[in-house]
């Protein structure tokens, strides 16, 4: 009973990851196609990477992409964790405000989001362009870090911070010795969350970018109006490197715990 | 200690600025008109009496009528999925969970993109079809496009909450309910579906909520004639031009979602 | 934990090296090999407009850098600039260049630094929209009209005109154009009417005209998507502009184009300078630069456009497009017309209905 049991909930999970990453899969086969068919592989070719590599306005893009992801992430992982903080030690009313204001963004659809975005923009005389994305990005990329942050700042001792200052630290120390160690898997979890958001972005960046800037998901939306096998080769590159990061992230503590029970037995 | 509390100070100005007052300029556009440039303040509800009319209120329902869809769809798949997942040991759990997320970082336009290569009158799928002699069947720019983009985009997001309550139920209590006498499904039914219940909720909002506002699948996989409410609102901030128009549609949208919440809220108080 | 954060930069850092190596350091430069050399041109054009070789060998040429952007129709283009989006150079159509100069939004054109103007066809010279090309310097030109698979489409059913779609035979088999005046044309040459009307009967009769076809004809609703699925044969009627017709037949030789008796738009783009042009002469030279005949040559041969460029005109009839008539624009017809500039009350009622025939 148990194995026929096993049997098939392993088909099913085995058929949604087919449904998953079906399409994945077959653009990364594609990337190596020599020609630009969609559906026959000719044959092994890197040309599709060699023109990836020589389109200006792709690369441009994704440099756009990577740079607003870790500045958004830094700076919104910075300025949610000391806000979050803050929060915890705030009177009842400013905590209600901060902690409904800081959800619209999160609960507000991403359209009406970038909507206002790029009418303040627009309403102030801004130009848009890198500066406004970043903001934009910032903008939405913090409640997402206070949301992380703010459960375990909550959870900790109220006191510690106090009995730090009592022997003998300053306001400062007790904030990066004691309150930031603890709270650090849920910066973690938001800065990682922050730079899932900011680089899978398209609708915010795609209101209130102009000048020319423009990052992956606006190039790879002006290219799906024609057939393009260089996406299928910018495609494989991110999911690679996505791909490599997670394992990076989750199976390195599993292989030092694995070594740390080595030693012990 | 009490010096802390001053941390909040530069968020309260930038949240004010950047989150705050763009949904008031939004609610000014929605109440006005006189264009882009607000030089002409006269209120009026004529952008919502317009929104009352008989094609876009069609096109709200269509938009409520997919997201229904997609999210019964996600649900019928997910909550299985969720539910297999969480019968494996710990480690073998956390190895596919990240499976299921890992799709969710790749950026959304590039897996959009894969659908669009699949499902292409003269893709893949079609490809295989005809190889097996059946004729080609005309899938992209069709409800079935734009539902298979959906329900694949946020499957993730239904799977990853009802597998978190699945893992956290105490597999004791089931034990204890078998002792008792139950059969497999009234412990299915009493005890494992009733505990899920909170991550089925908070998957069914969100997905829910999202899919009724998505606009860039549609576009993609639907065509210029697919329009949902998302799309609506892009076509008159990026087309037509009419920005009052576009706002009060994005005011209702925003309103409607966030009392949805509060329902939501209400039902389960159970804070996430 | 540490070490889980230090891999994760160490991963992202090189990341970001990788694209830096490869990009440029300011992040908004767009296309070619341009180099940093002081002056930039800001330019707006229509998607699939160009051969971006073009660009690049304008940037190394001039030594300067260009940013380059695209609109999928005239009234996005306007959208955007209304909005406060400033370009140096755009390249709209007749009758958006008839509504830029209206709402005086244009420099008028230096035609002494236009060395290559002798180059051009007399004919595509001093129209309604712009008397004497004040403002305006021409790009491309042409028709729109119906691109049909002639190994699908009855020969007799071409002398229903325009009502070729509407006909059932061909029912979930075509694409229609995402653009509301182009779709409305369509609508109000069936029914007789002229495409330039301000008759709020005629324009309700065109509506109707257009939500019958959607519910009897399903159309597909596209832009420049037209372009690979009619090469790949995927429907077998298309309207599409004369110039993606020529570029699409010389790829499917199935397929043939047709203007209907009941006459069609033709339509003429030009390069036009905004008032905000940060770098007249810059400007100047690129669009005398695109009058050159090498590279007047160059860009209809990617593109497929007719050329107003004389020489590159002649060429291409003889040789790449020869035998495809789309190339060279029937205007003999007295039932064409151009589009010309709607009022504002006019232009916001197509804006609207086209919206309603969209979301049937």
């Amino acid at each position: 009973m148990k194995k026929k049991k096993h049997i098939f909930s392993g088909l099913y999970i085995a058929l949604c990851f087919i449904f998953f990453y079906l399409p994945i899969i077959i653009t990364m086969i594609f990337s190596f196609n020599s020609s630009k068919s969609l559906t026959h592989f000719t044959g092994f070719s890197l040309k599709w990477y060699q023109e990836l590599i020589n389109n200006q306005e792709i690369v441009s893009a994704v440099y756009v992409s990577v740079t607003i992801a870790i500045l958004a992430t830094v700076i919104s992982t910075v300025l949610g964790t000391v806000t979050a903080i803050g929060l915890s030690k705030s009177r009842k009313f400013l905590k209600e405000y901060l902690l409904n204001v800081n959800n619209i963004p999160i609960l507000n659809p991403e359209i009406v989001t970038a909507i206002g975005l790029m009418i303040l923009f627009s309403s102030i005389g801004i130009a848009k362009g890198y500066m406004t994305m970043l903001l934009a990005h910032i903008c939405f990329c913090t409640p997402y870090v206070i949301t992380s942050v703010y459960p375990k700042v909550r959870s900790l001792d109220p006191n510690l911070a106090n009995a730090a200052m009592d022997l003998g630290a300053t306001p400062v120390q007790a904030l990066t010795k004691v309150i930031l160690p603890l709270i650090r898997p849920g910066i973690f979890a938001g800065a990682l969350l922050a730079f899932t958001m900011s680089f899978d972005d398209f609708v915010i960046s795609y209101f209130v970018t102009g000048n020319g800037v423009k990052n992956i998901s606006i190039i790879v939306y002006n290219m799906t109006k024609r057939t393009n096998p260089t996406i299928n080769a910018l495609s494989t590159i991110v999911i690679v490197v996505i791909i490599l990061i997670l394992l990076a992230v989750n199976i390195v503590p599993i292989l030092k715990k694995s070594k740390e029970r080595k030693f012990e037995g | 200690m009490k010096h802390f509390k001053h941390l909040t100070k530069p968020y309260i100005v930038w949240s004010f600025i950047l989150i705050v007052i763009p949904l008031l300029l939004i609610a000014l556009y929605a109440f006005t008109t006189g264009g882009n440039a607000v030089k002409i303040l006269e209120f009026t509800l004529k952008n919502f009496i317009k929104f009352l009319e008989p094609t876009y209120i069609s096109v709200f329902f269509k938009s409520v009528k997919l997201g229904l869809l997609t999210t019964g769809i996600c649900l019928l798949m997910g909550y299985p999925l969720a539910y297999f997942i969480s019968r494996f040991k710990d480690k073998t759990q956390d190895l596919l969970i990240l499976g299921v997320t890992i799709p969710m970082w790749i950026n959304l336009l590039l897996r959009t993109y894969a659908w669009l290569n699949l499902l292409a009158d003269n893709g893949i799928i079609n490809n295989l079809l005809a190889m097996l002699g059946i004729s080609p069947i005309s899938m992209m720019y069709t409800d079935f496009s734009v539902t298979l983009g959906m329900v694949c985009n946020f499957l993730p997001l239904m799977i990853i909450p009802i597998h978190t309550s699945l893992r956290k139920m105490d597999n004791s209590l089931i034990e204890a309910a078998y002792d008792l006498g139950a059969n497999r499904i009234q412990a299915f039914r009493r005890i494992i579906l009733k505990l899920s219940m909170p991550g089925v909720l908070n998957g069914i909002v969100m997905v829910f909520l999202m899919s009724i506002s998505t606009f860039v699948i549609p576009k993609l996989l639907g065509g210029g004639q697919y329009l949902l409410i998302g799309n609506l609102i892009e076509s008159q901030f990026i087309s037509v031009g009419d920005w009052n128009f576009g706002s009060a549609i994005s005011l209702l949208l925003a309103v409607i979602i966030l009392i949805s919440m509060r329902l939501m809220k209400k039902i389960d108080p159970q804070e996430d | 934990m540490k070490k889980r954060f230090i891999i994760l930069m160490a991963v992202v850092m090189s990341m970001l090296l990788t694209a830096c190596a490869g990009g440029n350091s300011s992040g908004e430069s767009q296309t070619g090999t341009g180099r940093t050399g002081g002056a930039t041109l800001k330019i707006y054009n229509a998607g699939e407009y160009i051969d971006m070789n073009l660009i690049s060998q304008f940037e190394e040429e001039y030594n300067c850098k260009i940013i380059y952007d695209t609109f999928e129709s005239n009234e996005v283009m306007y959208t955007k600039i209304s909005s406060g989006e400033n370009y140096d150079i755009m390249i709209p159509s007749d009758y958006m260049i008839e509504r830029l100069i209206k709402e005086d939004l244009l420099m008028p054109i230096d035609w002494s630094l236009i060395t290559n103007k002798d180059n051009l066809l007399p004919e595509v010279m001093d129209l309604e929209f712009d008397p004497g090309n004040t403002y305006s310097v021409p790009y491309f030109w042409g028709t729109v009209g119906i691109l049909y698979d002639t190994t699908v489409v009855d020969e007799a059913d071409l002398a229903d005109g325009w009502n070729l779609l509407m006909n059932e035979k061909y029912a979930g088999d075509l694409y229609m154009y995402d653009s509301e005046r182009d779709s409305f044309m369509v609508a109000l040459k069936a029914l007789g009417y002229s495409m330039n009307t301000d008759n709020k009967d005629e324009i309700q009769e065109a509506f109707d005209w257009l939500v019958k076809q959607k519910s009897v004809m399903s159309p597909i609703y596209a832009g420049d998507d037209i372009i690979d699925n009619m090469i790949s044969g995927n429907k077998s009627i298309a309207v599409v502009y004369s110039g993606d017709a020529a570029y699409i037949m010389s790829e499917n030789e199935n397929l043939e184009y047709f203007t209907p008796e009941e006459g069609t738009n033709v339509w003429y783009d030009a390069m036009v300078i905004t008032n905000t042009c940060q770098n007249i002469d810059l400007a100047h030279k690129f669009m005398d630069f695109m009058l050159r005949e090498d590279v007047a040559l160059a860009n209809t041969k990617a593109v497929g456009y007719t050329s107003p460029v004389a020489s590159a005109f002649e060429k291409m009839k003889n040789t790449t497009f020869a035998g495809i008539s789309a190339y060279v624009p029937d205007t003999s017809n007295p039932n064409n017309e151009i589009f010309r500039y709607q009022e504002q009350e006019i232009k916001e009622l197509f804006a609207d209905l086209w919206t309603k025939v969209k979301a049937q």
